[in-house]
């Protein structure tokens, strides 16, 4: 019980402590934005917080971001729970309200890599954190008008990918392999994500080199396998043997394909996209023809030290040149040839990184249309 | 003022108000008396606009007025203060009293409290009630919430530029001696104001009252006394006045019941504040009654004795057995069969067919590790649509489509069937037309030939003079007297009434 | 003179209300199998194709119906366990985490045991079903031991279960592979793989529980009339208890059909079955409130459901029109199924 209420007190005075530091904080950073960028450097910590908001671990590819984060937390010698997870579950709300309890706990003292849940959730996310003096790096989601150049150190950098070039690559390769004629069918992603959006346009793209091939349907499977195997068996149903390729979102959706053509004794190339364990094992039967690697893991790892390294001053972030703010995560392309090398290189036992080798893997600067 | 002409009612199978005339003058107290059944509270209803009558006319001065719901009753002056509270208990008082009509104290759409508290204290000074508007309605007594009740309706002072006319439905049944003092005070003073009807089963307060007591029998109004001819046995004697056919009633086949078994037995019982110091014992083949007015006590006891309700003193035997837990499972365990007034409630399960409600309570003899013998069940429904005359296409009917005597027959059988031997029966003719109603008393007296006993709450006093071997009559929860009812010597209606009312 | 009972009309006419009711569902099902293949006339009209009208449909097909079947196994399992509820005048909740614990755990132990039928690994079938079993226990004894609102014990054993499905799972998926077990997908008789004959002896199984046991007639006494039911001397807790452990067996058997059509158990392999087996149910006729319906009206429920999310990509339309037309379906199916002048809150 006395255990209890000493815990109690504690959490009370520092939360009394952290409010009025917070507060100062805030209004220190609006002091400085009313002068524009500061030549001051921003405070460091020697031993900040490191946390990882995302949105649940449920998702595989979630699961190995976040473990991406823990290893880079056990490369600083610390032990793995020592990364704080903040899980928004899929609400921004939450998302926000979870960094700014963190905020007030720490009283600034945290490196935070975060994926804000939706774009117009990431401003506010940034400037709490800046408020506060904490250190963020954010991944995926982020509205084109936010830089980190706008925000001297603290908003360290943003990493995404671009799914359009390599959702083409692929669809490239399931074109060659029906021979340039024929009829293919999408099955995407949750209709409203930019990801689904991008990887349908590399499909189109891909298409217009192919005037043989017939686009015969797309429809949204919402990452979702078991709904994927339903829409693929009535894509069966209504196109029949017209189909001679299937492109799928993910990979997550090609298994649902995969398994709706096995219930008819049908065998259809298919491209999928992620590069999941599971789908490299499958490319490597031949199951699958292609998938895209974009290594969550590395990513996750990568916006966790980014976020660490600044918020220590090994590095400070606004002398850095805009690529290295605002970048692309990599992008490997797995095919049957190379799939068994790249799973003995990547899947099988996880590489070492060099987590202070921040922009090695990368690809170059953001570009907006 | 207001006035009724020739109005009546009818209900499927019930004629419930016959040309009833009925007139209420300006600061005058009305006086409703009348049996359970007889039609005050549909005549209550058609006043204050809750049904519409079939024929007549409604007038108030004259006027011919016609009201399709209660609020355009009240436009027009009517109110009305129920007998089932009509307060929202977790609202508080001035919210209560001003449901409805909010819409005066709001201001740019926000409600201003104030002014509703200040409007709410007015209104409650008018029944002398200094309480705190604000007050939650839950933490009031019985008897404020009454008053309360009684405030709300005099809201129509305000917003009726006529007379008023209120209906008093039982208030004084859950109030104290000195509280029912102060609300006819109370009553006498509003009559500067507005007229009411008063409507009780307490034959003293009736009197006492009103200027003028009509007096119900059978739908229809059969007599208006004034307050001064007013003679309480005089008035009893109308209300009942009937002569009993002792065809209708089965009386013939009334025999001696079996005076050497007792199959339940009450020694001083009581529970709660429902019922008290309860004795009595039925036997084999006996019809016991228990005769009094709503709230007298009769169902608590049936419940009691069917294990729906523990007893707070006393002891309880059926069968031998002293009751310690009291739960249906165990008195159905005893033999015990209850069918209770709401037979949509708690006696038929409608959706579900003929034979499976006739099992429902003795499933366990129709089946084998958990399977269902079907087939038996239905051929034991089908031996009891037989024996009771079921008027039913074929075992599969949903009971919840029957008409409301063969529901009760099923019901009947089901407990019947499950050899049930000792019958409670709450109102088992109500809602019946008449011929199911006298298939209801052949099968009464067809268990007491089977050696069952019978205690029965019945709808009406003939009912209960005509059925019973012995009545025992209640009033507010209290045993008043015992009478015997062999063939030739049974008591009169006007016995009975003396000692409810 | 309070209350009197109206006499029912002697029910002579053929279109009574209940007649009515009772087979809606079963016409818009036919209605909805004859009106995707006049889509599809439709469009070949138009192109001036030749075409006649079911005989050359794709939809109207033993092949499409195959594949329907398939897709609506598992959610006919799940929506005949929460039938029983919903016969109770409960409702269950929980079937998206059971099924994903279900599932995870079969394949854990399948995999671990063997991993083929032909070796002791068929004993996670049995595990599983003990599995949905116990999850349904508990999930009942919240509800009648801490008097919690049913739905809202379910809603929170379903959070339960797919937090221990993930805390399994590491969010890991757990691929299936037996040859053996897959046959379940693979092989078909008469056109039919298998699994959609395991889930007709369910069917069959939940229809015999429904109408032949003193459980599936206790179900029916407690919806519709709970006070009765204890008057009668039923134990109505006991029944609840057992209710939503068999609904626990249902979601189980949901689970590995599902399982046995994907390949693959994981978190994620409960999503959706909240939303298609309360649908189902509720478009099928059986009514929420209790007493009414049964598994026969859950089969049509499921059947329509699946028909129209085939049926809407075989003609072509957008996926976001599917989830609009099941949301009027389900409207339209409780005002249908609603005497709503009996009904006079509405909650």
């Amino acid at each position: 019980m006395s255990f209890i209420k000493k815990f109690i007190e504690q959490e009370k005075i520092s939360r009394r402590n952290l409010l009025l530091a917070s507060a100062y904080g805030i209004s220190g950073a609006a002091a400085m934005r009313m002068f524009g960028p500061s030549p001051v450097q921003a405070a460091t910590y020697a031993d900040p917080t490191i946390a990882w908001s995302y949105r649940n671990r449920t998702n595989p590819y979630w699961n190995e971001i976040v473990s991406g984060g823990e290893a880079f937390v056990e490369s600083l010698g610390k032990p793995k729970d020592s990364l704080t997870h903040l899980i928004n579950e899929g609400s921004s709300e939450k998302s926000l309200a979870d960094v700014k309890a963190l905020l007030a706990k720490t009283n600034g003292e945290l490196a935070l890599a975060i994926d804000t849940n939706d774009a117009p959730n990431c401003r506010p996310v940034v400037e709490a954190c800046a408020g506060a003096g904490a250190y963020v790096s954010t991944l995926w989601n982020k509205t084109d008008d936010l830089h980190p150049w706008d925000f001297g150190d603290n908003y360290v950098s943003h990493m995404t990918w671009s799914d359009e070039k390599p959702a083409e690559q692929t669809a490239r390769i399931l074109l060659e392999a029906i021979g340039g004629k024929g009829g293919v069918v999408h099955l995407g992603g949750i209709a409203s994500n930019n990801p689904a959006i991008e990887r349908l346009q590399g499909l189109k793209n891909a298409l217009k080199d192919y005037p043989d091939v017939e686009l015969l349907d797309a429809q949204p499977a919402d990452w979702d396998t078991q709904k994927a195997n339903q829409i693929m068996s009535s894509f069966i149903t209504r196109y029949g043997d017209e189909i001679t390729g299937v492109h799928c979102a993910n990979d997550t959706i090609g298994y649902g394909v995969l398994e709706a053509l096995r219930a008819e004794g049908m065998s259809v190339p298919i491209v999928t996209y992620d590069g999941n364990p599971q789908a490299v094992e499958l490319v490597a039967k031949g199951d699958i023809l292609a998938t895209v690697f974009t290594n969550p893991h590395w990513g996750g790892g990568v916006t966790a030290a980014l976020a660490y390294h600044a918020a220590t001053g090994a590095f400070k972030p606004s002398e850095e040149p805009n690529e290295h703010r605002e970048f692309y995560g990599p992008t490997i392309m797995i095919t049957p040839e190379d799939a068994v090398e790249f799973k003995a290189a990547y899947l099988d036992n996880v590489p070492t990184y060099d987590w202070k080798d921040f922009w090695g893997p990368s690809n170059g600067q953001i570009l907006y249309k | 003022m207001y006035e009724l002409r020739q109005v009546d009612k009818h209900f499927p199978g019930v004629h419930a108000l016959k040309a009833v005339d009925f007139k209420v003058n300006r600061h005058e107290i009305v006086g409703l008396v009348g049996e359970n059944g007889a039609g005050k509270s549909t005549l209550m209803k058609v006043i204050y606009g809750a049904y519409q009558p079939d024929g007549g006319d409604v007038l108030i001065d004259g006027t011919v007025v016609r009201f399709q719901n209660p609020r355009m009753a009240m436009d027009h002056g009517i109110g009305m203060v129920f007998q089932e509270q009509s307060l929202i208990l977790n609202l508080t008082v001035m919210e209560n009293i001003f449901l409805g009509y909010e819409q005066q104290f709001v201001k740019l759409g926000v409600i201003d409290w104030k002014a509703m508290s200040e409007a709410a204290r007015r209104q409650l000074a008018k029944v002398k009630l200094d309480i705190d508007p604000a007050m939650t309605t839950s933490d009031l007594s019985f008897a404020q919430r009454q008053l309360v009740e009684l405030a709300k309706v005099l809201t129509l002072e305000e917003r009726i530029d006529g007379d008023l006319v209120i209906l008093l439905d039982e208030p004084t049944s859950v109030l104290a001696q000195e509280e029912v003092e102060l609300l006819f005070s109370l009553v006498r003073d509003l009559t500067k104001r507005a007229s009411f009807i008063f409507v009780s089963h307490r034959m003293e307060e009736v009197l006492e009252l009103s200027d003028r007591i009509y007096v119900m029998k059978d739908g229809a109004v059969v007599d208006v006394v004034a307050h001064d001819g007013a003679d309480k046995d005089a008035i009893q004697h109308k209300m009942v006045g009937r002569d009993v056919d002792k065809e209708y009633y089965r009386e013939q086949k009334q025999k001696p019941y079996d005076e050497d078994k007792v199959l339940v037995r009450f020694d001083g019982v009581s529970s709660g504040n429902r019922y008290t110091d309860i004795s009595f014992a039925l036997h084999p083949g006996e019809v016991l009654c228990l005769v009094g007015t709503e709230g007298s006590g009769r169902e608590a006891i049936l419940r009691t004795i069917f294990g729906l309700e523990t007893p707070t003193k006393g002891q309880v035997t059926i069968k031998g057995e002293t009751i310690s837990r009291f739960t249906a499972q165990n008195g159905v365990k005893l033999g015990v069969g209850y069918t209770p007034r709401e037979r949509k409630i708690e006696g038929i399960v409608a959706g579900m067919n003929v034979y499976e409600n006739m099992t429902l309570s003795q499933m366990g003899n129709y089946a084998s590790a958990g399977v269902l013998k079907v087939n038996e069940e239905k051929s034991l429904a089908r031996t009891w649509i037989e024996r009771l005359g079921i008027k039913t296409p074929d075992v599969y009917k949903d009971c919840g489509g029957l008409s409301g005597g063969n529901q009760q027959k099923v019901v009947l059988a089901k407990w019947r069937s499950a050899g049930a031997d000792i019958m409670l029966l709450d109102h088992p003719t109500r809602g019946l037309d008449i011929g199911a109603k006298e298939d209801v008393y052949e099968m009464i007296r067809e268990m007491c030939a089977a050696g069952v006993g019978v205690v029965l709450v019945a709808d009406t006093l003939e009912e209960a003079i005509g059925l019973s071997h012995t009545i025992i009559v209640l009033k507010d929860g209290a045993f008043q007297k015992r009478f015997d009812g062999k063939p030739g010597s049974k008591p009169s209606l006007y016995d009975l009434v003396h000692h409810m009312i | 003179m309070t209350d009197i009972t109206a006499q029912s009309a002697p029910g002579a006419r053929f279109l009574t209300r209940e007649r009515i009711i009772k087979w809606t569902p079963l016409l818009v099902l036919v209605f909805l199998v004859l009106l995707f293949p006049f889509f599809e006339w439709l469009e070949d009209f138009g192109a001036g194709k030749e075409h006649m009208y079911l005989a050359d449909s794709r939809f109207f097909s033993i092949r499409n119906a195959a594949r329907i079947f398939i897709a609506a196994t598992p959610a006919l399992m799940v929506a005949i366990g929460v039938t029983f509820i919903i016969i109770m005048g409960s409702i269950d909740l929980s079937m998206e985490g059971t099924v994903s614990v279900c599932a995870v755990i079969f394949a854990f132990a399948f995999i671990g045991w063997g991993g083929t039928l032909a070796s002791w690994a068929w004993l996670a079938i049995p595990v599983a079903l003990l599995v949905g079993a116990a999850l349904g226990f508990i999930n009942g004894l919240v509800h009648v031991r801490l008097k919690i609102p049913s739905f809202m014990a379910s809603l929170a054993m379903g959070f339960v279960g797919t937090g221990l499905a993930l805390l399994l799972t590491g969010g890991d998926r757990i691929r299936v592979e037996d040859e053996l077990f897959r046959s379940l997908l693979t092989v078909r008789w008469f056109n039919f793989p298998i699994m959609v004959y395991v889930a007709a002896v369910m069917l069959l199984i939940a229809w015999f529980i429904q109408s032949r046991t003193t459980l599936g007639r206790n179900f029916y006494a407690v919806g519709g009339g709970e006070e009765l039911a204890h008057a009668s001397g039923l134990n109505v807790n006991r029944v609840r208890i057992m209710g939503f452990t068999l609904a626990g067996v249902f979601f189980a058997v949901g689970a590995l059909l599902a399982v046995g059509r994907i390949g693959i158990a994981e978190t994620a392999t409960g999503n959706n079955f909240m939303f298609v087996s309360i649908t189902s149910v509720v478009v099928g006729g059986t009514a929420l409130w209790g007493g009414i319906g049964g598994v026969w009206n859950t089969l049509v429920g499921v059947l329509i459901v699946n028909v129209i999310n085939n049926g809407m990509v075989v003609i072509g339309l957008p996926n976001f029109l599917q989830d609009g037309v099941l949301g009027i379906l389900v409207i339209l199916a409780v005002v249908l199924s609603t005497d709503r002048k009996s009904v006079s809150f509405v909650k």
